[in-house]
């Protein structure tokens, strides 16, 4: 009796330990198909998703290839930090086949993990592709831009007349235009997002990117030899940031309101004119949606070869992992899958109609379901886009972007924000790239 | 069989405590030796290689005001919630042991807020500070009120209240016990010999309940300096990175701005302070522990 419950004891002790490693060491787990072979002699592969309005499109097209192409695919979403999602994967040897990351993720991910693409059919077809060290690694999934969104139904609703973006050129012309709003009965048509990423990652981002030497300007902030408030095109960009605020629909709590009241707003017509991008447009249709919502240039009292053009590029790039816990026939079956998603008509129906973004890709047609995607592909066509700046420092929204909340809520003045970034950027460690 | 050779005690302990041993070596001593390993990389978190750096991330974190900054907050933040917590919860306690008809419904009512999650819980709480609020208030007043989240020290208080309407009732169960645990025939004994309810309360039941405080405390302690779910969803941080704890600012320094070494190192340093707090508290409370 006693000798038997001594072995049960030592066998229980066993299977605990067992148990352990075998949690350390999942890393074929049927979960993540990282065998490749799910069993019945198909290649499983995963994705990893970090869009999450196109998660349920992207696993019906997944279904689609994977039953044309006898390929097991599943798509997986996760609305953590990217880089900190897929460190966790990275960490378990569980990583995703392929990987939706930002275009920043791209150098730092896929310049140890990317699998080399260069030898792909679509590199041909975009301009938006991601090379590091001379090997294509990322593959854009589409083009975003920012500018100010503006509601052409609200304004003719409340004008009378059709709304030209064309003839708001200056920020003289847009305040103009916004005195005409308000004695028509629009109190207040402005609004703005106040999160982080909105404020510094995107608005004040084209501080740095509206203008001929990017890099240089970037290194003399590192240097501190920027003196902002003698920078034209910082202070054109805040004299229009300083309009926003002045009309802001939200300006009784500019730091308390929520993105979703933003976007209801601009939705059904309650005010006219937001900063935003492309992507809000999946937010924006969820309301009482009016229609003829669009995008234009931020109006600024400073002309040069960036007026008329919107600041974006490609975005949400897929990389393929490269690392031994994915298999060459899995990199094979990720490969046919990014190419299907640019050459077929139901990969190219995916993109621009069904996900509603604007495709990167030449040879695909097809209209963008997205009324503001579609004119950010006009933009992008005619050379009047801005390319992003993907090289700042990984606290940077977060620093800078609590400065610009600080601003917005009225809490501290320009002179006090331009100190506060040439602060950040001169304490800061270079980004190597 | 012997029973002082070691390999009888061998066994013996490994059939006890051997699964337990080897689990908690699995899930917690190993992990806590390979992250101070990693202290000492500049490690970004998904690099297939951990450059030693020595004590860098150290001396970096030493240098990290914000990181101070928060740990300051945190602990300001624990010094009210942890009072507020243990105030409302042992006056609760006393209303659900007092004879109060109803008294195991009110038990379960209060607990309940223990049992939404910490995401849910800050949406709701938003929700109510956001919206509610500012319809409410700026009705009465006629105007706009704004939203206590977009203050600083609106949001700090915010995340008291938050945290003390969701572990008060946690705290009210030991309070209960500790209440039950205490005999009636001494408070009546005390009563006899001419001590008010009030006085019995003072110097009979408190003091036999030292357990259930010294139980309470460290756990509000701990909890309220590891706290990350409620502040990530109530204030994110804002307004202005005012809101952020030293919970929050460690997993940003590792994993938003991929300085894992260094968000270890913090990490470390914060798993320290509160060890220490708690520890502290603990034989200070446990010195001075009666039974009746």
């Amino acid at each position: 009796m006693k000798k038997s419950k001594h072995v049960i004891a030592l066998l229980l002790s066993l299977v605990m330990a067992l148990s352990l490693a075998g949690c350390g060491g999942g890393g074929n787990s049927s979960e993540s198909g990282g065998g490749g072979d799910s069993g019945d002699g198909k290649v499983s592969i995963t994705v990893f998703n970090s869009k999450s309005e196109i998660q349920e499109y992207l696993e019906d097209a997944a279904a689609v290839y994977g039953k044309e192409n006898n390929v097991n695919i599943e798509v997986y979403f996760s609305n953590d930090t990217v880089s900190a999602h897929l460190a966790t994967r990275y960490a378990s040897s569980n990583p995703y086949t392929l990987n939706m990351v930002d275009p920043k993720d791209v150098y730092t991910l896929g310049a140890q993990y990317g699998y080399d693409m260069s030898d792909q059919d679509w590199v041909a077809e975009t301009d938006y592709a991601i090379s590091v060290d001379g090997k294509v690694v990322g593959f854009p999934s589409c083009i975003e831009a920012r500018g100010i969104l503006y509601n052409a139904d609200a304004i003719k609703n409340t004008l009378g007349e059709d709304f030209d973006p064309s003839a708001i050129v200056t920020l003289d012309d847009f305040k103009a235009y916004l005195e005409r709003l308000v004695a028509a009965g629009m109190e207040l048509p402005t609004g703005i997002l106040k999160p982080d990423w909105s404020l510094a990652a995107h608005y004040l981002q084209q501080v740095y990117e509206e203008r001929d030497d990017v890099e240089g300007f970037v290194q003399d902030l590192y240097a501190g030899n920027v003196d902002l408030m003698q920078d034209a095109k910082f202070n054109a960009l805040m004299d229009a940031f300083d309009v926003l605020m002045e009309y802001n629909r939200f300006k009784a709590g500019p730091i308390s309101v929520e993105d979703d009241q933003v976007h209801q707003a601009m939705s059904e017509g309650l005010d006219a004119f937001q900063f935003g991008g492309c992507w809000e447009w999946n937010d924006i249709v969820d309301y009482d949606y009016t229609g003829n919502i669009g995008i234009m240039p931020v109006p600024q009292n400073l002309t040069d070869d960036y007026t008329g053009k919107i600041v974006g590029g490609g975005s949400k790039y897929f990389y393929i992992d490269n690392s031994e816990n994915t298999t060459d026939e899995q990199r094979a079956a990720a490969e046919g899958f990014l190419n299907w998603i640019v050459f077929s008509d139901e990969g190219k129906q995916l993109i621009s109609d069904t996900c509603a973004l604007v495709s990167p890709f030449r040879n695909n047609d097809i209209p963008c379901a997205n009324d503001i995607g579609a004119i950010v592909k006009q933009y992008a066509d005619s050379g009047n886009m801005i390319p992003n700046y993907d090289y700042d420092p990984d606290d940077h929204y977060s620093v800078l972007g609590a400065e610009m909340q600080r601003y917005l809520a009225g809490q501290c003045t320009r002179e006090q924000l331009a100190d506060a970034i040439e602060t950040y950027w001169s304490t800061t460690t270079p980004v190597a790239h | 069989m012997n029973q002082k050779k070691l390999s009888y005690k061998i066994k013996q302990y490994l059939m006890f405590a051997g699964p337990g041993t080897i689990l908690f070596l699995g899930v917690v001593i190993v992990p806590f030796l390979y992250g101070v390993y990693l202290t000492f990389t500049s490690w970004d978190g998904v690099s297939r290689t951990k450059p030693w750096v020595g004590l860098q991330n150290y001396l970096n974190a030493f240098q990290d005001t914000a990181f101070w900054s928060a740990l300051g907050r945190t602990v300001l933040y624990s010094a009210f919630a942890v009072i507020l917590i243990n105030i409302v919860a042992f006056a609760l306690a006393y209303l659900v042991t007092s004879g109060v008809k109803g008294q195991n419904f009110f038990r379960a009512g209060f607990f309940v807020p223990n049992l939404i999650g910490g995401i849910v819980l800050g949406y709701v709480w938003k929700f109510v500070f956001n919206r509610a609020y500012v319809a409410l208030a700026g009705a009465i007043i006629g105007g706009t009120a704004p939203s206590p989240l977009s203050t600083t020290n609106g949001a700090m208080f915010c995340l008291i209240i938050v945290s003390v309407w969701q572990f008060a009732g946690y705290m009210m169960l030991i309070y209960v016990a500790g209440f039950m645990s205490v005999s009636d025939s001494l408070k009546e004994a005390a009563m006899i010999d001419g001590c008010t309810p009030s006085q019995a309360m003072w110097n009979v039941t408190i003091p036999l309940m030292r357990a259930s405080f010294v139980q309470c405390i460290f756990l509000s302690i701990t909890r309220c300096f590891m706290v990350y779910d409620v502040n990530l969803s109530l204030t994110n941080g804002e307004p202005f990175n005012s809101s952020v704890m030293a919970a929050m600012h460690v997993y940003n320094t590792a994993f938003t701005y991929k300085r894992y070494g260094q968000g270890q190192a913090e990490a470390l340093i914060l798993f320290l302070v509160c060890a220490i707090v708690g520890v502290t508290q603990v034989m200070i409370g446990k010195k001075g522990e009666v039974e009746a």
